[in-house]
């Protein structure tokens, strides 16, 4: 395993785009040139119509809370620091097809289902791991 | 429709010996040396010596299960077998009976050994996310779930059941029902690991949060243990001296989103659902033939989720189930891993439920479902499922 997992790795090129965008402060997803449609998770051609230009592209950055769960358990000794943390599924405004896995900022007790949710960008940090990395993660709007 | 479409091998093919490992915590045991105990007893179970096992199946997941190598280093034969790489637990245990029969149709076999064992339990410490290692493997959730914390596998199922509790009014009492109904099937079960072990409802609501809604006994064992399986063409099973269990139909589907959860429409159904279709076509029945079930239970949830799909109930429906009992072995009208499943029996990742089913229907069980005749293994990982319809007693 790498030695900054869990951190994403910024040069593995099929989801670079994403952490680029979040360091830009820029939730954004691909968006395929040939069609219009957007394209979750990141993939070598566009289900829909086979392109294979799908530039990243910038999202308002709101949506709804599908699911979530507030995690106590370490399952990593990278995660120690954070505990307990929430973490789900939102649901993008611009597409319900798109959902992203996010980490939930704020009160787990306001957590709510379909909850409309806001994007904020934080520094990534793990517990004995050097670095960090910006990261798109949600509250409640 | 995520099914595959399988030939119809509906009662071309019987089990016909079954064996397990003992089901230990650490045992600082190999998987091979756990898998050759469980493989040897399923052999002689069938009345098999072995050079009579000329078709061997088996998972290459961590490269250490009992191949054809290992089984010639054992028995110390050299004879020339069938190998498939397409066989031990999960949506594997199901499917393999598939593969085999039609390797014995094909003439390349006549007796399939399926065996699957795991030490995770000793292996623990060395895994990333100790089952999750898998799921930590892979590049997609590396870079795109994990650092949110979206893993392992306990958050995924945390994840589900509230969407589940959401849209189909499931209660934690539900999840409860599941867990203290599989540990009362375990106490009553030699060799489970929870054997010597009760627990109430007390117990599991004031257990250890791990993802909520998910407490600790919501979740299954980390367990050292094996099972084996021989699968043998149909005259042969009945030159044997076991009473006949059949293999009555197989299912087998595949999700197209694989196992990103993130990516999946609904989260509260498995793919058992499509599975399901097939092995229940295959075999002519319904849902209401079933006389005794086995379902992978990772979690509490997933057994609510995969008995629904399988069409026991309504959607939102298997709770009330599991809170009235009717998951109990004997008694209940869905009796539900008689030996206490993943929960409370051992984890062994499926293939121990396949060896309590074909047991169910030689009428041998611990927690003997009176006149069992249609059995059913049902198995989700995520990204596939598999269904094995058995039939025993007079009907197979």
């Amino acid at each position: 395993m790498r030695d900054d997992f869990p951190l994403p790795d910024r040069t593995w090129p099929l989801t670079a785009g994403f952490w680029d965008a979040a360091a830009d402060r820029q939730l954004a997803i691909p968006r395929c040139a040939g069609c219009g449609r957007w394209v979750w998770y990141p993939r070598a051609a566009c289900p829909g119509c086979g392109g294979r230009a799908m530039p990243w592209t910038a999202m308002g950055g709101t949506g709804r809370l599908h699911s979530w769960t507030t995690v106590h358990h370490c399952f990593l000794p990278a995660f120690d620091g954070l505990l307990p943390y929430s973490v789900g599924l939102v649901t993008l405004d611009e597409d319900p097809a798109v959902r992203v896995v996010t980490r939930l900022l704020g009160d787990p007790g306001q957590l709510r289902a379909d909850l409309a949710m806001v994007v904020e960008f934080r520094p990534l940090e793990f517990t004995g791991v050097q670095g960090t990395v910006l990261a798109p993660w949600f509250r409640p709007a | 429709m995520s099914a595959v479409d399988l030939a119809d091998v509906g009662g071309q093919v019987a089990i016909t010996g079954i064996g397990e490992s003992e089901h230990t915590g650490i045992s600082n045991r190999t998987t091979r040396q756990i898998a050759a105990e469980a493989v040897e007893r399923a052999i002689a179970d069938a009345g098999l010596r072995p050079e009579d096992i000329d078709g061997i199946m088996y998972h290459p997941m961590g490269g250490d299960q009992f191949d054809e190598h290992a089984f010639h280093a054992h028995f110390g034969t050299t004879h020339d077998m069938w190998v498939s790489r397409d066989g031990g637990g999960m949506r594997w245990a199901a499917t393999a009976p598939h593969e085999a029969a039609l390797a014995i149709g094909a003439g390349r076999a006549h007796h399939v050994l399926n065996s699957f064992a795991v030490a995770w339990a000793t292996q623990r410490s060395d895994m990333v996310g100790g089952p999750g290692q898998a799921h930590a493997d892979n590049l997609v959730k590396q870079n795109l779930e994990i650092p949110a914390g979206y893993f392992p596998q306990p958050v995924y199922a945390a994840t589900m059941a509230r969407r589940h509790m959401i849209e189909h009014g499931t209660t934690t009492d539900d999840l409860a029902a599941v867990a203290l109904t599989m540990r009362a099937h375990a106490n009553a079960t030699p060799g489970a690991v929870m054997h010597a072990r009760p627990l109430t409802l007390d117990d599991h609501r004031t257990s250890p949060l791990i993802a909520d809604p998910l407490r600790r006994y919501d979740c299954c064992l980390i367990s050292d243990g094996g099972g084996a399986y021989v699968v043998s063409a149909l005259g042969a099973a009945r030159q044997l001296s076991r009473p006949l269990v059949t293999v009555a139909g197989v299912g087998l589907a595949r999700a197209p989103e694989g196992s990103f959860l993130a990516l999946r429409d609904d989260i509260t159904t498995t793919e058992v659902a499509d599975a399901a279709r097939v092995a229940f076509a295959m075999a002519g029945i319904g849902p209401q033939d079933l006389d005794v079930l086995t379902v992978y239970d990772p979690f509490t949830i997933i057994t609510l989720m995969v008995l629904e799909d399988l069409g026991v109930c309504p959607r939102g429906g298997a709770g009330a189930l599991a809170r009235a009992g009717e998951l109990r072995a004997p008694g209940g009208r869905w009796p539900t891993n008689p030996h206490g499943g993943l929960h409370s029996h051992a984890y062994v990742l499926g293939i121990a439920h396949v060896v309590e089913l074909v047991r169910q229907l030689r009428g041998q069980a611990a927690n003997q479902v009176p006149r069992a005749g249609v059995g059913v293994y049902a198995a989700s990982t995520g990204a596939e499922a598999g269904v094995l319809v058995l039939r025993g007693g007079p009907g197979a």
